[in-house]
């Protein structure tokens, strides 16, 4: 695919990034020399310096009928619908435009921005929002993929030292039940595709595949207490944190920290009676004490302060809070943040990056896309007539090791895959594979 | 294992691979050997079993290498595949006998690869065709660059890296004609090998055979300057080659991304690059210049003077190096003006060597803000170049090079004077070595056959480190490159 980024700024460079690693023809534009110096001479793709809203720079970067999509994402809202609408004008396919402002997500506006020639629109921070919000509702994962239209789903689990599952071979685990398996396993740094004779260890990241009806069973498979959140108290009333609270407002008890005087009479402004707004440092362990931080299920720490919220979810976790959230917009702190056993870590460019590569995959039409996550891929193929992978059952097909088919789609209902699975041409297979592999598995397709 | 600072398996993997192509092209020779019926078959089958085996060797080490590939691993990779190319490159010389000693192979090895074209042979006509045909196709494989070739045609390293471009391809800055590089590198091998072909036809039209033609046709698109015959280009005496040759060097000598633009309808990039615009005119003035002082003072008729001038000129600013006339006769004053055209180079991107005309008008532009400096202390002088003002990281780079370029004159001089060479032959030898140009001056005008066996080792060290362009191969002498 042909694919032009405009804006060099930290999403832009981290989505430029992540698609020159596939088989894409990128090209970046901005006005920033050195930042696209750096991109020029170390990954595989061509950069332009200009404005994303020349049409001479616009042009350079190839904006025509060949290029298939181009993305705005630039910091400034206006600048990115103006890029595309000159874009859309010179011929290319499809557009994305980052905006901040919630009401062109409407539905209703649509069209009217189709007529533009913007085709989507993305804003980080609603994104950053409902994955807050969703993790709340099953406070028991860590990550939630959704496959082939949301009819696999895969799920990453957190395995505590106790659960029933921990020190079994894989292959005893799941004799008669066809509802879930284990797709793959994150130990410290190692990523395992594991097979019948691997064992679960303590504080092992452990993903599961399941279909949406099963999902219950592997939370109970890994052990997690069925837990509903009530109370939720957010540290800091930034953009995400007031999004945030309009999204959960009506399903939980909300309470909002925030130090700064005039900042707290905005969010409360806006907020109105949706939650609670206490003045207040959420570092301040008396104050947390007061305002029933025993009490709360989740703690979330949305500062623009990555420390901050790093530490103070720290702090909530001494007070057995179940959920904890940290914004951390330093991507080095990531790991970091990681290993202190944060629950979420929620990073405004990855969202917004991965929404984007996201919404290309689901619109490629080829037979492969994958995702990579961890160091592995998790791919998804459409098998074609006469492929290899049908001619017998998955356990007879001598598979090279280290590749697990995770589930697959047929006439739009999950199955999840066994060593007795005849797979059939046209099933849409969800695997996990090295990152090294995918040529070796693409074999068993053709 | 202690951790290593390098991914030494992909090193092993790339090079092994590459010496297996090396291998295969061997045999080719050895097929046009067999097809003449010529007596070096067995030699090339040798050769590229010796090879052969080495690739493998080297590849089945670099099993299961991890295919990240960073700056260190870029220069060890781009350096070490010229060098070995070169070393395995003498083995169908030496093992044909036509060469004294390994010395001498590996010398006209380097000098094809590197696209210099310097010869230790008195007489190349008594090779073998295959012989022939190597020294032709090494040359070709050496103008566009090893690297590049095996990001074209090599998708099994499936390494597209911008790095090992870099530190391959000639001039100070390479423009991007494509997003990826690999895809890249394939249309500006498809470019060259088309020109190359068009060559062979319009050559063959001229008269010449059809093996001449080909052979030609790859050192001209080169810029590297083996012929078939001792005479060179004057074997065939004709206007209508000669004219051919020029405007096929000069082609060579153009940025093949500026040809690329240009074959793919845009004109305009022409006009606005500057650094055509000054090659040009270098060489039109030049030409006239050489033409002129011929006619007064060597005694041609007008249109023999211009045909030798141009020729000349053209041959030696694009680091071709083909000759029609002995200028070692000619009188000091003109074989002067060779020497000055003996500093200049074709443009950046192009396969000719040397320092590039883009760097010396770098230099010209900087030096003379400098001047402008001097008067205004306080004006804004950036350094504008097709357009765009540059980073002052480029132009310290320029100055590092620079400097690196008198340092290296200044100790090579010396040393082949050391070695009992005279001074003009001395600095003759360093020029057309470091700007891989072939012919040099006084008594090594054409033949390298006398030199001393260390001076031709070290003429090919300056062969490679010009060809490279001073970086690539430098930076592996130096201690912060292989420190953590």
């Amino acid at each position: 695919m042909n694919i032009i980024v405009a804006g060099a700024g930290e999403v832009g460079v981290h989505l430029a990034k992540m698609l020159s690693r596939e088989k894409h023809n990128i090209v970046v534009v901005d006005q920033k020399e050195d930042v696209l110096e750096n991109l020029n001479s170390n990954y595989d793709l061509m950069t332009v310096l200009g404005s994303p809203t020349s049409l001479s720079a616009l042009k350079d970067a190839g904006c025509n009928a060949s290029t298939d999509l181009f993305i705005a994402i630039t910091p400034e809202e206006s600048r990115n619908l103006t890029a595309c609408i000159l874009a859309a004008k010179l011929g290319v396919k499809k557009t994305v435009a980052r905006v901040e402002n919630p009401e062109y997500l409407h539905p209703e506006q649509k069209a009217f921005f189709e007529q533009l020639g913007i085709d989507s629109l993305i804003c980080p921070e609603i994104l950053a929002a409902k994955e807050i919000a969703d993790s709340l509702v099953r406070p028991w994962v860590r990550q939630w993929y959704e496959f082939n239209n949301g009819t696999l789903i895969l799920i990453g689990v957190k395995v505590r030292a106790g659960a029933n599952i921990i020190g079994k071979e894989l292959m005893n685990l799941f004799t008669h039940d066809e509802s879930c398996r284990i797709a793959a396993i994150k130990r410290g740094k190692d990523t395992i595709i594991p097979g019948g004779r691997d064992i679960i260890q303590t504080d092992d990241m452990v993903y599961f595949i399941t279909t949406r009806e099963h999902v219950d069973t592997v939370r109970k498979m890994a052990d997690k207490p069925h837990t509903e959140v009530h109370k939720v108290m957010i540290m800091g009333g930034s953009r995400i944190a007031m999004l945030t609270a309009e999204r959960i407002a009506e399903q939980f008890d909300v309470k909002i920290l925030e130090v700064n005087k005039e900042r707290s009479e905005k969010v409360k402004e806006r907020l109105g009676s949706k939650a609670m707004v206490i003045l207040g440092d959420g570092r301040d362990i008396d104050l947390l004490h007061d305002e029933g931080i025993e009490q709360v299920e989740a703690y979330i720490a949305l500062t623009g302060n990555s420390e901050t919220n790093i530490l103070s979810c720290l702090a909530a976790k001494r007070f057995q809070v179940q959920r904890t959230v940290a914004e951390v917009e330093n991507n080095d702190y990531i790991p970091l943040a990681e290993g202190l056993d944060i629950g979420i870590v929620i990073n405004k460019k990855l969202i917004a990056a991965g929404h984007i590569y996201q919404m290309m995959l689901d619109a490629d039409v080829s037979n492969m896309k994958c995702l990579t996550f961890a160091d592995a891929e998790v791919a998804e193929f459409v098998v074609k007539e006469g492929a290899k992978i049908t001619k017998s059952k998955v356990m007879d097909l001598r598979l090279p090791e280290n590749i697990g088919i995770g589930g697959l789609t047929r006439d739009d209902k999950g199955i999840i895959v066994y060593g007795n699975t005849q797979i059939l041409p046209g099933d849409r297979v969800v695997l996990f594979c090295p990152s090294t592999y995918l040529r070796k598995v693409e074999k068993f397709f053709k | 294992m202690p951790k290593s600072l390098f991914n030494i398996r992909i090193i092993l993997r790339f090079l092994g691979h590459l010496l297996i192509l090396e291998a295969m092209l061997m045999l080719i020779c050895g097929g046009i050997d067999f097809l003449f019926k010529d007596h070096t078959q067995l030699v090339f089958l040798q050769a590229a079993g010796l090879t052969f085996c080495a690739g493998l060797f080297l590849a089945l080490n670099g099993m299961h290498a991890k295919r990240d590939i960073g700056k260190h691993e870029s220069f060890v990779i781009v350096t070490l595949v010229w060098v070995l190319f070169s070393l395995f490159g003498a083995l169908p010389f030496y093992l044909s006998g036509h060469f004294n000693s390994f010395t001498d192979a590996f010398f006209e090895s380097m000098s094809g690869f590197s696209t210099t074209g310097s010869s230790v042979l008195v007489d190349v006509e008594i090779l073998s065709k295959g012989i022939l045909f190597w020294r032709s196709l090494i040359q070709w494989l050496g103008g566009m660059g090893i690297i590049l070739l095996s990001l074209a045609i090599m998708p099994m390293l499936k390494i597209g890296n911008y790095q090992l471009l870099t530190a391959e391809v000639p001039g100070p800055v390479y423009d991007k004609i494509h997003p990826r590089v690999t895809v890249a590198a394939r249309r500006l091998w498809f470019l060259y090998s088309g020109l190359t072909i068009l060559l062979v036809v319009l050559l063959r039209l001229g008269g010449m055979s059809l093996f001449d033609s080909i052979c030609h046709s790859l050192t001209t698109m080169a810029t590297g300057g083996f012929s078939t015959k001792n005479a060179s280009i004057a074997h065939w005496d004709s206007a209508y080659i000669e004219g051919v040759t020029v405007l096929f060097m000069f082609l060579a000598g153009t940025s093949f991304v500026l040809l690329y633009r240009v074959f793919s309808g845009k004109f305009y990039k022409i006009k606005q690059n500057e650094e055509f615009k000054a090659y040009f005119y270098i060489v039109l003035v030049s030409g006239l210049v050489l033409s002129t002082a011929l006619f007064f003072f060597a005694d041609l008729s007008p249109v023999k003077a211009l045909r030798t001038g141009f020729f000349q000129v053209v041959s030696i600013i694009t680091t071709t190096g083909f000759t029609t006339a002995d200028f070692s006769v000619w009188v000091p004053g003109i074989r002067f003006l060779l020497i000055v055209t003996m500093f200049f180079g074709a443009m950046s991107g192009s396969t000719s060597g040397n320092i590039k005309i883009g760097r010396i008008v770098l230099y010209t532009k900087i030096s003379y803000n400098e001047l402008k400096r001097d008067v205004h202390p306080n004006a804004v002088l950036p350094v504008f170049f097709n357009g765009r003002a540059m980073p002052a990281t480029l132009i310290y780079g320029l100055f590092g090079f620079l400097f690196f370029y008198i340092l290296l004159m200044i100790l090579s001089v010396g040393i082949f004077f050391a070695m009992g060479l005279n001074m003009e032959d001395s600095l003759g030898v360093f020029l057309t070595s470091f700007g891989n140009i072939g012919p040099g001056l006084g008594n090594h005008f054409s033949n390298f056959f006398d030199l001393p066996g260390i001076a031709k080792w070290y003429s090919g060290f300056l062969m490679l480190v010009g060809r490279l362009e001073i970086y690539t191969v430098f930076l592996l002498f130096s201690r912060t490159f292989w420190r953590n």
